[in-house]
């Protein structure tokens, strides 16, 4: 097993850890903005983990170069159809949005 | 070890999704699920050397499909309820459990069998592998599909076009842009993402249609790409249904069909045998005329419309 | 053998038996639907499975007829819904039963007279 298998195979299992958080979190979490705020940034992270952990085991530029936008594209959708969720639902009037604390 | 392992995880969820899709009480439930499971395929696709099969099942079945689903589901909400299954009466109700075990066991013993039969040389998937040089592609399934079974590829365009025309002649009383609720209410995001992802979609349409030569792609895997970034448009309000098909459109629609059958009665006026592709580039033609088509018809059909417009 | 194609037949039988039971069951025209729809996935996974070739290559025919049947599963599943968008325009209904048609038809047929 060479070095690259090794760092290949460590990012996979973490991005698969973030996926399991995240799924954790939409399972577990009580309303749909805590959800989302789990789905949405565990998997995009795990999504990156895992598209890199996928280019250093091909070990080709263009392959890496493709995963790469694999991940941007997952980025975008993943931002749109959260926005999307989050506007529908503080609409429809099933949820206040979560109050913004002023940072100080 | 691990390649079983993920086999079997695969199987069962996707048989635990099937059983969703049919169990659950609200029809919503049982639509996302179906979604669900098309991705599971997809993934199953892969597992079993069908590649190209899984990028179809990604496109097709889990994403047009399940758009289709789910616009269906929310105009049948129309009313405001949930349709929901009403008994079955007793007489039919205990056969059905039986009924479909006899017909998952036929399937078992029929496959059963048929896995222990020894390989038969010169099948016609061997025939397609020794000459495939023959016809100008090095990816088997786009040779079968415009080489060796070019009838059936025909006749598919042909079923897709008259798939067309029974939604519209269907769909009478459309209402142009008939979505309840809030769907076209323009939110900038929206604008964004289209901005970026339908050119996107069309890159990926050129590129699968030319990687179909030599590696996973092909005509339907790029059409149904392209087809989902003008269903995107048209479920953002970007395009609406129109009351006429116009004469792009009517040219669009069939021209998979006339390119096709054109190729294939002039290698007959030159003495081939009629379908039978003279080479790469007629391929290619051919294949980029099929895409042409089924993204139209299949974004058409989405809309179950007689034509599509910019929404005024 | 091979033993994931086993485990790919049983899922295929599985799946075919489900969507089959799902269309018995049920009289929403929309779950029939997706019930059709999974039979037609266990009949293209039971067809990819047989035709898994045991020397890493895979035969094309079944896969480019699998292909074929992707995509006229979807025309055909458009159509459908169509059709029952259109009936639930003019019953009201999202399920079928022989006297809800009967009174579609009368309708209809009533419709014409009057033109």
């Amino acid at each position: 097993m060479s070095l690259a298998d090794v760092i290949a195979s460590l990012l996979l299992l973490s991005g698969c850890l973030f996926y399991v958080a995240g799924t954790v979190g939409l399972l577990r979490f009580p309303d749909v903005f805590a959800r989302l705020h789990a789905l949405t940034k565990a998997d995009n992270l795990g999504l990156f983990l895992i598209c890199t952990g996928l280019a250093v085991h091909s070990g080709s530029l263009r392959i890496a170069g493709l995963l790469l936008i694999v991940w941007l594209l997952g980025l975008l959708a993943a931002t749109v159809s959260c926005y999307l969720i989050a506007r529908r639902a503080v609409r429809s009037g099933q949820m206040e949005p979560p109050a913004m604390e002023p940072r100080s | 070890m691990i390649g079983l392992a993920i086999d079997s995880v695969l199987a069962l969820g996707i048989v635990w999704l099937a059983l969703q899709t049919v169990r659950s009480v609200s029809m919503l439930q049982a639509v996302l699920m179906f979604i669900v499971f098309g991705l599971l395929m997809s993934l199953a696709w892969a597992r079993l050397h069908a590649p190209d099969l899984a990028l179809a099942e990604a496109a097709i079945g889990a994403g047009i499909t399940g758009a289709l689903l789910l616009v269906t589901w929310r105009r049948l909400q129309a009313d405001g309820h949930d349709p929901v299954d009403s008994e079955l009466p007793a007489q039919s109700k205990w056969l059905t459990i039986p009924t479909a075990c006899a017909a998952a066991l036929l399937i078992v013993i029929v496959g059963w069998i048929a896995l222990q039969l020894p390989a038969v040389p010169g099948t016609a998937g061997d025939l397609a592998w020794q000459r495939l040089g023959e016809i100008g592609v090095s990816n088997p399934v786009t040779g079968v599909l415009l080489g060796f079974r070019a009838y059936d590829t025909l006749m598919e365009m042909a079923v897709l076009l008259a798939a067309w025309l029974g939604a519209r002649a269907v769909a009478t009383t459309y209402r142009p842009g008939a979505l309840p609720g809030p769907v076209h209410v323009e939110v900038p995001l929206v604008g964004a993402l289209l901005s970026l992802v339908v050119p996107i979609s069309i890159l990926v349409a050129v590129y699968l249609l030319q990687a179909g030569g030599s590696a996973p792609g092909g005509a339907f895997q790029g059409g149904a790409v392209l087809a989902a970034g003008g269903v995107l448009l048209f479920l953002t309000g970007r395009l609406e249904a129109a009351p006429r098909t116009s004469g792009l459109e009517r040219v669009g629609l069939i021209l998979g069909i006339a390119v096709f059958s054109l190729m294939g009665l002039m290698v007959m006026a030159t003495g081939g045998h009629m379908l039978a592709l003279p080479g790469a580039w007629a391929i290619y033609l051919v294949e980029t005329a099929l895409l042409l088509s089924i993204a139209l018809s299949l974004v058409l059909l989405f809309a179950a419309a007689p034509g599509l417009r910019r929404m005024s | 053998m091979n033993p994931s194609a086993v485990i790919y037949l049983l899922t295929a039988a599985a799946v075919f038996g489900i969507g089959l039971y799902g269309l018995l069951q049920s009289r929403q025209i929309l779950r029939q639907l997706l019930s059709i729809n999974l039979m037609g996935g266990g009949i293209f996974l039971l067809l990819i499975t047989l035709g898994g070739g045991a020397d890493g290559r895979p035969d094309p025919v079944p896969q480019a007829m699998v292909l074929t049947g992707i995509v006229i599963a979807v025309s055909a599943t458009a159509f459908a819904l169509a059709l029952l968008l259109r009936w639930h325009e003019l019953s009201g209904s999202t399920e079928l039963d022989a006297d809800a048609i009967a009174d579609a038809i009368a309708d209809a047929v009533a419709d014409a007279h009057d033109d």
